[in-house]
């Protein structure tokens, strides 16, 4: 059942489209992630939906009632800022209390639910504290609790965690995951990072340039991108432009796979699906150099002046050297072809 | 070492420039008579208890004092809201008042006064001449101080940012202006406050050419004594000029030791604008 449901939202700042007609719908309880590079429009969506900007065209509906022209303050949503934006003035059990207060909720029961959101985020202990007196990560649980507090209806997140240190960021992401699948909350989470993206949530929205690429499970947008934007933003991909010859497109004899119309197609696969191998079939190619990664190990291969990466299991890797001849091949279900 | 020891010697000479005026000023207070020698042969609290009991310059030291109170007043209420207005919601309108806030600093007061003058004659003859007047006009010369401290203060507690949030918690902008943005400038407002309070409390050109005798302000009171040719009083005027000197820089030392340090350069700042005004 869509919840949440966005019907050609445009908006213009100036001449610049950073919304152009989008469509997306988001279920009940569903985590959706959007994401794209800098500029592409994911927080003007969010604020749209928030009510802090207004659409200059199209639909917002929360729970089947049409919110479009509804200012932010009478919207089932709460928010978490990027730069958390807690209260400064405000202890952390105040900042928390602040929407029930402001909807005058009875004072034990403000009192009692402070309490129960602060044990969600697990602090406890700091609700006296001033937002000053936390760390990063202590005040965007703050936040968090803060924009649960009069459960809204949905979830605003607008890149909660990039401004903390990778470690803590990882943590909370899990985290935030955890509290949003415990609480069974709409949720629509921007970022930029693709593996956040991936991780945590239940469908992922690509953006580029104001529009919304492609919409589908983590899984999907990773192994199946259904545009060239998504197939190039999501996953590190080795990318080759190839002359097409009679409606297929091939690479020696690495792959050779059926082909758009056009002279030419770009042709994308992950450095995972890259098989090496000291015998053919296959492309022959050079090994340039090596990268331990762990795991996998990266190989640089080059034939014809092309360099393409493959990421070996470190264990297959060992037998390879600088300078090697090898064959490269790639299975053709794993070779993303578009138009050039 | 070297540099070291020179900007000491520097910071040493700035202070001694900037304090030996107020130390004469004081000594002179408190001297039985200062002729010919270094320093006064005698002190005594005489010039103290005598201008403190002549009814003129308490009648001066009152109306200054309704002065301040109400050009602070007017100056709150117009330049907070607007401030927070145009930070938050507009900062288009930002640029304009920018501009209205050099205003009084590229006009001379006593053009503008003479300027409000012909204005008031014309338009509104009922204002010529009164306590309102005057209290318009200093709320108006004296705003920027407290436009620029207010402006600050909520550019740098990102009061925008902060509203927002307060929106999608559901409140009303009065009560985030309240509960929320008011809270966060205090500072700024305090600090600002004093800079109004200090030039409307040695403000002289406007209140000369505006209401002139019909409501003797103590830079009045000083300026007819000190030009006076019935024979000037010149202990007279150092106890007032250390008087006021001393109320607004207690004022700002309060101001700071409340602040906890955070409005630490308004003394300074003070200090700065009450030794300019008295010249002007
Ligand atoms: N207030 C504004 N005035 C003018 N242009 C704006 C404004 N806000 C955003 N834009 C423009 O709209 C486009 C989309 O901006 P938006 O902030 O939504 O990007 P984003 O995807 O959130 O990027 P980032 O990842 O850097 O936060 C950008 O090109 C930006 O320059
Ligand atoms: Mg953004």
């Amino acid at each position: 059942m869509s919840h949440v449901v966005l019907n050609g939202v445009t908006k213009r700042y100036g001449a610049q489209l950073a919304l152009d007609a989008v469509d997306v719908s988001v279920d009940k309880g569903e985590m959706l992630a959007l994401l794209g590079p800098s500029g592409c429009g994911k927080t003007t969506l969010l604020r749209c939906i928030a009510g802090l900007n207004d659409a200059d065209a199209g639909t917002i509906s929360i729970g089947g009632a049409d919110v479009t022209r509804m200012p932010a303050r009478k919207r089932p949503i709460g928010m978490v800022f990027q730069s958390y934006a807690l209260f400064p003035n405000l202890s952390a059990a105040k900042n928390v209390a602040f929407p029930l207060t402001v909807r005058r909720r009875e004072r034990k029961e403000t009192a009692a639910r402070v309490e129960e959101l602060l044990a969600l985020v697990g602090l406890e202990e700091h609700g006296h504290k001033l937002p000053n007196q936390l760390s990063g990560g202590q005040q965007q649980r703050v936040a968090l609790a803060r924009a649960l507090a009069p459960d809204p209806e949905v979830l605003l997140l607008d890149e909660p965690l990039s401004a903390l240190d990778a470690q803590v960021r990882t943590r909370l992401r899990d985290e935030v995951r955890r509290i949003q699948h415990q609480v069974g909350i709409t949720t629509v989470f921007v970022t930029h990072d693709q593996s956040e993206a991936l991780a945590i949530s239940d469908r992922v929205a690509v953006m580029n340039a104001g529009r919304i690429e492609q919409c589908a499970t983590p899984p999907e947008v990773y192994a199946a991108p259904s545009t060239r934007f998504a197939a190039g933003f999501v996953g590190n991909r080795n990318t080759l432009e190839l002359p097409v010859a009679d409606g297929r497109v091939a690479w020696g004899g690495a792959f050779d796979v059926e082909a758009p119309s056009g002279e030419r197609a770009l042709c994308l696969f992950r450095p995972e699906d890259v098989e090496i191998g000291a015998d053919g079939p296959g492309l022959a190619a050079t090994v340039d150099v090596k990268v331990f990664l762990g795991a996998v190990t990266r190989v640089y291969a080059t034939c014809d002046g092309t360099t393409v990466f493959a990421d070996v299991p470190s264990r297959s890797a060992a037998g390879l050297e600088d300078g090697q001849k090898v064959f490269v091949r790639v299975a053709p279900e794993h070779v993303q072809v578009f138009a050039a | 070492m070297r540099s070291r020891i020179g900007s000491r010697v520097f910071l040493a000479l700035l202070a001694l420039y900037f304090a030996l005026p107020l130390v004469a000023a004081l000594l002179y207070s408190l001297a039985t008579k200062w002729g010919d020698t270094v320093l006064p042969s005698g002190y005594t609290l005489h010039w103290w208890v005598d201008v403190f009991s002549r009814p003129e310059v308490s009648g001066a030291l009152g109306r200054s004092l309704v002065l301040t109170a109400v050009t602070l007043a007017i100056d709150v209420l117009l330049v907070v809201p607007a401030a927070y207005w145009s930070v938050v919601h507009n900062p288009r309108i930002g640029s304009v008042v920018q501009t209205v806030t050099v205003i009084p600093f590229a006009i001379p007061w006593v053009v503008i006064a003479a300027g409000l003058q012909l204005i008031v004659k014309d338009t509104v003859p009922q204002l010529f001449g009164t306590f309102w007047l005057l209290a318009a006009a200093t709320a108006a010369i004296a705003f920027p101080f407290l436009y620029w401290a207010v402006e600050n203060s909520l550019l740098a507690a990102d009061a925008r940012r902060l509203s927002e949030a307060a929106a999608t918690c559901g409140a009303h902008p009065m009560v985030t202006l309240v509960r929320v943005v008011l809270p966060a400038i205090r500072g700024g407002i305090v600090s600002g406050s004093l800079l109004v309070a200090a030039t409307a409390m040695n403000e002289f050109a406007l209140a000369k050419v505006l209401v002139g005798t019909r409501y003797e302000t103590l830079p009045l009171w000083s300026a007819r004594v000190f030009t006076s040719r019935t024979g000037n009083d010149p202990n007279a005027l150092a106890v007032i000029t250390i008087f006021t000197f001393g109320l607004l820089f207690a004022l700002s030392a309060l101001v700071v030791w409340l602040g906890r340090g955070k409005s630490a350069s308004s003394t300074l700042a003070l200090a700065r604008t009450s030794s300019s005004a008295e010249k002007g």
